[in-house]
């Protein structure tokens, strides 16, 4: 008898009194291909998730490798040579392939193939990849970015590899070269877990099959001791929880009223439905096969090709929107409004029919509202209580008023049971039922495919974005629907290279990092080149001295600001912060001083930066407050303090070290030539490090990244802290211009360094940046200053040139970045 | 059990008072009772009548401010548009009083013009709200160069006596802030577009899916500001009688600080104007105060921040899981208890 390297027995597990597992067992064994089935909350999710250390089992034991487990973290069960893949993938879209790869894979596993490159390439090559591994993720398609997320795990090459519903996203050629590595791994040794919803898939993979249902367990058997019959009855049979209203029954005076014709959307090919007046229309199918994204076409929001019509007339999107009431599945997110109260949240769509002259009537608004809180029996402790205190089922029944108070001619629910206690379920079966007695059809996608059977008329069942059964009358069963969606063999659309290589081409240089500092640099050159033809005191040594002199404080700054915004985040307090600095430093590296307490200044300037940044990382990070007002505030404080140390300006520094600081090679000041070392450093930091891709990866997509694994506290508090050091070199840097202490100097350089680092490329939503375009960005920022000067222009081109400069930036960057994010 | 707690579904306050305003105006009664116990030069009608002038245009620009804010952006174009009003208001008619009200209607198609230029950058062209009102800034910051050269001159006789003569002992600029107050704050709560406005806010990805118009509102949003920065400018002008041409720099960051202050969150959502007004008036009299105590502009600026992160934490810090943790029950969760 094989070994089994992973054992759960007895397992249970509850969310908030609700049992998800009861009492589950799972043995895998050594090489084989195991398959989870169940129905859409089954508990299979849950199982692999607490076999995989995200969650903790209530009670029951885990072993793997024949050692027993009491607490199994993510990381010990990685440890143990235990990988999952979820379905939705855990990739950075700012990052590179190769440092996806990286994150997740550790260097030992880089070198088979001699190189970590060559290695990474036999990955995906083995996954069926022509892209570079130097692209970045945004650029793969969905399906791309899932098999990446497959690649990662089977490069590991785990003891026990999960598949949660892998081939959910992928085309026909992934799914087959997908199936010819699950079954490579297996005979290799490893076990696989293969959770599924198609039969077809267990039949070609699988060895032995689990089933699930309501949590509980099922049973285990060969598959080649079982048919696909008997799998169906051990996977049906729910029972039922809920009651439900008597349905509508089709009668002779029933007209069709609502129809779609061959639709097609991004994620569902040819859909045909109609909805008769009475009527509640069920849409099934194992979640993540288009219905959600059918519903949203059909409610008016996205587009769509085919006709609708309603009535026999034809009608647009825009106007579904208006008269059809969409209740979305994700209620937080994009149902309710959060913030607001009940009364708001309810009465949202309805004001306009609830004024007297030109202001909302109380009166009438209260009493609209009330009335509809009573038939829908919300519980709720007042009208003005927040949305978000209210439970999942009053707050679904607040999206029902709200739609319902929108006079709409259709209702269209995704999940309207989704996260609702048994009781307000079936209050909200009967309410979906009267509304459609009333004359208004009622569209439901649910992935419980019992409550559809006891709540529709008629169902159509889904699967990878076509419909694939329609069912009616006493057909509708939930042996029915499973039975459509889990033997359909249809396939997802191939989601080929529909951009053609060029496009590609090209879109990968607009997008790449090394764009802005290339063209930051020739604009330098231009007009350089233009305003020496104008004026030839231009590259004069006491020009060209003066402009790197100021660029080089300017740029330290940026370089500091450029770390916080990679998170995406902000450092308002950059400016006063290296105000402050400078008055602290002045208090000890004056003429005449002592060198130790010259370094005891420096050292001091050092020990205050990395104070501040803990400051405004913590207020970030522990006590919440948006970057920008956490920042504002310190910013404040720190003009406070720096006027405190300094009411005038004064103290001067020591005159040698401001001459050392002044020294120049040529034209050029050392100062600069240690700026643009420092970001080529970072720069290279940023690419080749850990650190470089932690940064980028928090503030890429902070879930995922927590993921993976990164400890985003540390990182974005670090940030803050380096941007703080930063700011020290800055005033450093002032030092030597202005010779004393002067806590107004600096606050200048705040919007000045977002500005410079907003010229370089470098993305206010986090993940990407360069060091060398905030360098380029300082220089260009304080050159246009300074053309203005030489041009004899005044003040107000200054200005203007500035803003331009900004908004043609940051236009052009926005552009070039959602161009064919399609 | 449930009957009660459906009849009490009925309730709705009439006049809701907002934890921001109640926080700002405990302040403002401590703060000045603490003047008149510890500084009381700092109530004197001298310093009084000095100081509220200011406090009504700083509370006329956190208007414009907090319905930017509520929309989940920021306004750094706030110094250019005031300074740039400024500039026209009393530049343009050089002290001809006839020449004023042209001026006047100039400055507030300028305001309407940036408001699109602003909301036009930020919705359709997708830049992050602090980039486009800090480009748009220099670019109002030049125009007000190329009108001026950056050299003031001083008001005019009729403006002067529109923003100074009084009423009741009190000059008309206070009546203006106060007027502003309650004008945004009707709009907001009580119109069909400041609900809509409001909910946009709160949540833009479900007023999209309840069929609003999003756009138009964000839009909305920074014309509206604009307006109201201008209305600023020109009681600023008149309040001033030899204005310079940057006088829109020392509103900038008091204006974010107010609308924080008066519990409007940096992430949108439902917004206080009369709490950020109230809060205009807090802030003015905090300095008010400190100055009149002696202490060094140090201090001052010190203590503003500190009341600045008190007011924030207020907020921002999840009170009611840490209430909750101590054992202390909130009073919804007293009533849903009860019933």
């Amino acid at each position: 008898m094989s070994r089994s390297p992973l054992i759960l027995s007895n397992i249970s597990k509850s969310f908030a009194g609700v049992a998800a597992l009861r009492d589950v067992s799972l043995e895998v064994k050594e090489g084989e291909i195991h398959a989870l089935l169940g129905e859409n909350g089954a508990g299979k999710s849950t199982l692999m998730n607490i076999a995989s250390g995200t969650l903790q089992p209530d009670s029951g034991t885990i072993e793997i490798n024949g050692e027993k487990i009491d607490v199994l973290s993510p990381h010990l069960a990685t440890s143990h040579g235990l990988a999952i893949v979820h379905q939705h993938p855990a990739v950075l879209p700012d990052l590179s392939i190769e440092e996806n790869i990286r994150i997740s894979v550790p260097e030992e596993f880089l070198l088979s193939e001699g190189s970590p490159a060559a290695t990474m390439r036999k990955i995906l090559d083995d996954f069926g990849f022509t892209v570079s591994i130097k692209d970045r993720v945004e650029n793969l398609t969905i399906a791309q970015q899932h098999l990446l997320d497959l690649a990662k795990a089977f490069a590991v090459n785990p003891k026990v590899l999960i598949l949660d519903e892998p081939t959910a996203p992928l085309g026909q050629e992934s799914v087959e070269i997908l199936f010819d590595r699950v079954k490579k791994i297996a005979q290799s040794g490893t076990s696989v877990v293969y959770i599924t919803h198609r039969l077809a898939e267990v039949r070609e993979l699988a060895n032995r099959v689990t089933v699930l249902r309501d949590g509980k367990w099922r049973g285990v058997k060969a598959i080649a001791d079982i048919s696909d019959d008997e799998i169906m009855t051990m996977i049906v049979g729910r029972e039922l929880e809920s009651t439900f209203p008597p349905k509508h029954g089709s009668k002779s005076s029933d007209k069709q009223f609502f129809k779609v014709s061959d639709i097609s959307g991004g994620e569902f090919q040819n859909v045909s439905l109609t909805a008769n007046k009475g009527e509640i229309v069920g849409i099934a199918g194992v979640v993540g096969n288009g219905q959600s994204q059918l519903l949203r076409a059909i409610a008016g929001l996205d587009k769509f090709s085919g006709t609708i019509e309603i009535n026999g007339e034809p009608i647009t999107g825009k106007q579904l929107l208006n008269k059809a009431a969409y209740m979305p599945s994700d209620r937080h997110g994009e149902g309710l409004m959060m913030t607001l109260s009940v009364r708001e949240n309810a009465a949202v769509n309805a004001l306009n029919k609830l004024t007297s002259g030109i202001f909302v009537s109380r009166k009438k608004e209260t009493d609209v509202v009330h009335s509809s809180l009573t038939a829908l029996e919300v519980k709720a402790p007042s009208m003005d209580a927040d949305v978000s205190s209210l439970s999942g089922g009053n707050q679904q029944k607040i999206v029902m008023s709200r739609s319902l108070l929108a006079d709409p001619v259709l209702i269209i629910a995704d999940e309207p049971t989704q996260g609702v206690d048994v009781g307000a379920r079936a209050e909200i079966y009967k309410i979906l039922r009267e509304v459609a007695e009333n004359g208004i059809p009622v569209i439901v996608n649910s992935s419980d495919s019992k409550e559809l059977e006891g709540l529709c008329d008629r169902v159509y069942v889904m699967s990878r974005g076509h419909i694939v059964e329609t069912l009616e009358g006493e057909n509708i069963t939930e042996t029915k629907m499973v039975a459509a969606a889990i033997s359909s063999t249809k396939l997802k659309k191939e989601d080929g290279p529909s951009v053609s290589e060029k496009t590609l081409r090209r879109r990968k240089i607009l997008r790449s990092d090394g764009l802005p500092p290339t063209v930051l640099l020739g604009m330098i050159g231009l007009l350089a080149m233009f305003i020496y033809s104008k004026n030839h005191l231009y590259f004069g040594s006491y020009n060209i001295n003066a402009v790197l002199g100021l660029g080089t404080g300017l740029g330290f700054i940026a370089l500091g600001q450029t770390i916080v915004l990679m998170t995406g985040g902000i450092d308002l307090s950059v400016g006063p912060a290296s105000g402050v600095l400078l008055c602290v430093g002045s208090f000890f590296i004056n003429d005449g001083k002592s060198a130790p307490i010259i370094i005891i200044g420096f050292v001091l300037m050092i020990i205050v930066a990395i104070l501040i940044g803990i400051v405004n990382g913590s207020l970030i990070r522990f006590a919440h407050f948006t970057p920008v007002a956490g920042t504002l505030t310190v910013y404040i404080a720190l003009i406070g303090i720096g006027f405190l140390l300094r009411p005038a300006p004064g103290g001067y520094f020591n005159a040698t070290i401001t001459d050392l600081l002044l020294a120049k090679i040529g034209p050029i000041p050392y100062t600069f030539i240690i700026l643009a070392g420092a970001a080529v450093v970072f720069e290279l930091l940023l690419r080749r490090t850990n650190w470089g891709v932690r940064l980028r990866a928090s503030g890429s997509n902070e879930e995922s990244a927590r993921r993976l694994g990164i400890n985003i506290n540390r990182t974005i508090i670090g940030a803050y802290i380096a941007s703080a050091l930063f700011a020290a070199a800055g005033a450093v840097i002032i030092m030597g211009l202005i010779g004393l202490g002067d806590p107004a100097q600096g606050t200048t350089y705040t919007l000045q360094s977002v500005t410079a680092v907003v010229l370089g490329g470098t993305s206010l939503l986090g993940g990407r940046g360069s060091f060398i375009g905030s360098l380029l960005g300082s220089v260009l920022m304080v050159q246009v200053l300074n053309a203005c000067v030489f041009l004899n222009l005044s003040q107000t081109w200054q200005y203007l040139f500035q803003g331009l400069l900004i908004v043609f930036a940051a236009i052009s960057y926005s552009l070039t970045r959602s161009g064919g994010k399609k | 059990m449930s009957s009660t707690q459906v009849r009490e579904v009925k309730r709705s306050a009439r006049l809701q008072i907002s934890r921001g305003m109640k926080t700002v105006l405990a302040g403002t009664i401590i703060l000045y009772i603490a003047s008149a116990l510890l500084a009381p030069t700092s109530v004197s009608k001298v310093a009084q009548m000095g100081m509220l002038p200011f406090a009504a245009c700083l509370a006329i620009v956190g208007l414009g401010q907090t319905l930017v804010i509520q929309q989940g952006g920021i306004d750094l174009s706030v110094a250019g548009a005031v300074s740039l009003t400024v500039v026209i208001v009393t530049w343009g008619p050089d002290r001809h009083d006839n020449r004023l009200i042209p001026a006047v209607i100039a400055a507030f198609a300028a305001a309407i013009i940036t408001g699109f230029i602003n909301g036009a950058l930020i919705t359709k062209t997708k830049l992050n709200s602090i980039v486009a009102t800090l480009g748009v800034n220099s670019l109002l910051y030049g125009v007000m160069m190329a009108l001026s050269g950056g050299s003031p001159r001083r008001t005019t006789e009729r403006l002067s006596h529109f923003t100074n003569d009084k009423i009741f002992g009190l000059p008309h600029s206070i009546y203006f802030g106060i007027i502003c107050a309650i004008v945004v704050t009707i709009l907001v709560k009580r119109t069909v577009i400041g609900r809509r406005f409001e909910a946009v806010g709160a949540n833009p990805r479900a007023a999209l899916a309840t069929g609003l118009k999003v756009g138009r509102y964000q839009v909305g949003a920074y014309v509206m500001a604009q307006i109201l920065y201008c209305i600023a400018g020109v009681v600023l002008g008149g309040v001033i009688s030899q204005p310079t041409a940057y006088q829109g720099d020392d509103y900038v960051l008091p204006s974010v600080a107010i609308v924080v202050l008066g519990g409007t969150s940096l992430l949108g959502g439902r917004g206080f104007p009369a709490a950020s007004a109230l809060a205009a008036l807090f802030l003015k009299q905090l300095d008010m105060f400190v100055l009149s105590l002696g202490v060094p502009y140090g201090v001052r600026t010190l203590v503003i921040s500190i009341s600045l992160m008190v007011g924030i934490a207020l907020y921002a810090v999840n009170w009611r899981s840490i209430r909750s943790k101590v054992g202390v029950k909130t009073k919804e969760e007293r009533q849903l208890q009860a019933a």
